[in-house]
């Protein structure tokens, strides 16, 4: 025993004992203000019961908070309604009973007083027990007194006095309770409906990076062949096409036309090559992450250190992708933008997150804002459902962060 | 054949606008322009006023129908002034923008038309001389459209196909000599399509396909 049951005591006590008057306040405001409210004149009598609505409101919040110091946990604040934006002035001034919360409110302010009535009546009681049954030795001689009428006083003071702690408890407890069930319980429904609203948010914004990610990548892959292979093939033809037409005419120049097809064809291969490495490169479901990265690490104009040695296992193939895709885009802005003369590469596991870190010590001054590449970027990791921060300086250095989840 | 054009090409593809010109002087033309731009191509256009520009749709800035849309801008500057489009996908629509002012002197052809170097160049000089040529990809697209419609039903698969290379732009006697007949039978199935579809025939040859494209699109 370290004297906490005498403060867990001391605080359930207070919490019924400072209960009743404020009970029997909130009672008299709900109960004058419906009076009012209901029998007086309307331009009196709605003023007054708005404001013992507000009044009420007080009283509720006082409330909540004596819930959470004794019942020793979190209460959700319920979201009062604001009157809309446009509203009149009478529209503002009735505000308050167009809203369930106030009635809740008021619900509260008339109920709660006779719970609270009974535990204070009993805490007290035993409160005046414990003292003065416990002490009746020391002054049950001052009056006709006999020595089994003292032993049955202190024995039911020593009683009282040990049952009070559990008493207090279970008094303040079970008040808690009701006022909690009252106050707040549709005030955690709506938290945990907004926390599956939330989610739901975040899941939609989820998505929609993954289809925008994906349409921008669609788009440019479409631009890609566009500009690349296809513009080849069509030279191609048109060459073996020269070719054949110049056959008989002159040899010479149909042997030349078709060595340029030649070429044209070897580089269409090699376009094609390009292309595929960039939609899904085999490197890297082949061998993994580090093999991949390791790969466009090389081939990168800018020296690049990298650093896996903490990655151990394979993440999800979505997140292996989406971290493939960030280091090449951000080592890609390096080669472009940053005129840096060095940078590093970074892949290691934190916890449940793959983190890739790509630091260069070019100019700086990258940003996410749209229309760079970087919000493409952010956009990817998001739809694999993790996050990109850029830090970037006018000056530099510049480190991009994707952290993606493992699995 | 000796005819000498004069040409204006804009594809913003070195490689191809390169095999163009090759091609094309390798067969007596002369280009008097390689650009890669739409602002370009007027400008070219204006100043050079070429026999025939060949025109690639997708070029820089926008990327998207730049060249369609200086190709458009070049023919409101100079009424009739004879545009091959050449692109990598054709629609219709695009087709509908070149052929809104019914001047003639149009031609509408996938890149891969290329390669058939014979027909290409013999496409380049009848649009020069204000023939209107659809790629058969685009009159297919029509042919699509409408292949449930009555009056078409009652051509024969011949007329059908002698109908599609019309629209195409081809005259009786490449049709012809595309499907290895008669000019004179080809003129009789013209004649019988015409009737069937109770259409007027026209002397012009682009007068002819905006007819049997008026048809096809059911106008």
């Amino acid at each position: 025993m370290d004297g906490g049951w005498i403060r867990r005591l001391m605080a359930d006590t207070r919490y019924v004992v400072t209960g009743w008057p404020l009970a029997l306040v909130s009672f008299t405001v709900a109960f004058f203000g419906l009076l009012f409210g209901i029998g007086a004149v309307v331009v009196v009598g709605i003023p007054i019961f708005i404001s013992s609505l507000y009044a009420l409101r007080s009283f509720a919040e006082r409330e909540r908070r004596r819930i959470e110091a004794v019942l020793g946990v979190r209460i959700p604040r319920p979201v009062y309604k604001e009157p809309p934006p446009d509203a009149g002035a009478l529209r503002r001034l009735l505000n308050p009973m167009t809203d369930p919360m106030s009635w809740i409110d008021l619900l509260h302010g008339s109920v709660m007083v006779w719970p609270a009535s009974l535990t204070f009546l009993v805490v007290g009681l035993w409160w005046l027990n414990a003292i003065f049954g416990s002490l009746y030795w020391a002054y049950g001689w001052l009056g006709p007194t006999s020595m089994n009428q003292t032993l049955l006083n202190v024995g039911l003071g020593l009683l009282c006095l040990l049952t009070l702690p559990l008493v207090a408890r279970g008094c303040a407890q079970s008040q808690a309770r009701l006022s909690r069930l009252i106050l707040s319980g549709v005030a955690e429904l709506q938290e945990r409906i907004f926390g599956l609203e939330a989610e739901r948010t975040t899941l939609v914004a989820q998505r929609d990076s993954a289809v925008s990610a994906e349409a921008v990548a669609l788009r440019r892959l479409e631009r890609d062949i566009h500009d690349g292979p296809q513009q080849r093939l069509v030279r191609l033809a048109l060459d073996l096409g020269r070719a054949e037409k110049l056959f008989e005419a002159d040899p010479q120049a149909a042997r030349r036309a078709v060595a340029e097809a030649l070429t044209q064809t070897e580089e269409t291969l090699g376009e094609l090559r390009a292309l595929s490495r960039g939609i899904a490169p085999p490197i890297l479901t082949d061998r993994g992450l580090v093999a991949a990265v390791g790969a466009i690490a090389g081939r990168c104009t800018v020296p690049v250190a990298l650093d896996a040695t903490d990655l151990s296992g394979r993440p999800e193939p979505t997140t292996e992708q989406a971290a493939y895709f960030v280091v090449t885009e951000a080592l890609a802005n390096v080669a472009k933008h940053s005129r840096a003369t060095g940078c590093s590469v970074t892949l290691r596991r934190s916890g449940e997150s793959l983190l890739a870190t790509v630091t260069d010590d070019g100019v700086g001054g990258a940003h996410l804002a749209k229309g760079h590449g970087l919000a493409g970027l952010s956009d990817r990791a998001r739809a694999a459902g993790g996050t990109l921060t850029v830090h970037s300086p006018p000056g530099g250095p510049t480190t991009i962060t994707a952290e993606l989840p493992w699995q | 054949m000796a005819v000498t054009l004069r040409v204006v090409i804009a594809d913003d593809a070195v490689l191809l606008r390169e095999g163009l010109v090759r091609l094309l002087e390798e067969n007596g033309h002369r280009i008097v322009a390689a650009v890669g731009d739409g602002p370009s191509l007027v400008d070219a256009a204006v100043t050079e006023r070429p026999d025939l520009s060949i025109v690639d749709v997708r070029m820089p800035p926008s990327h998207t129908d730049e060249g369609l849309r200086a190709a458009v801008e070049v023919r409101s500057r100079i009424p009739g002034s004879p545009v091959l489009v050449l692109s990598q996908y054709v629609e219709l629509s695009y087709a509908d923008d070149l052929l809104a002012d019914r001047m003639g002197g149009v031609g509408y052809l996938l890149k891969d038309r290329v390669a058939k170097v014979d027909d290409f160049l013999d496409t380049l000089v009848a649009v020069a001389g204000g023939a209107t040529v659809l790629d058969p990809e685009v009159v297919a697209q029509l042919m699509v459209h409408r292949r449930s419609q009555e009056p078409l039903r009652s051509l024969t698969k011949r007329e059908q196909k002698v109908l599609a290379l019309m629209a195409e732009g081809c005259s009786n006697a490449s049709i012809a000599r595309r499907l290895v007949v008669s000019e004179s039978a080809v003129e009789k199935h013209v004649s019988n399509i015409f009737m069937k579809l109770e259409l007027y025939p026209h002397e012009e040859q682009h007068r002819r396909v905006l007819a049997v494209l008026a048809h096809l699109r059911g106008a």
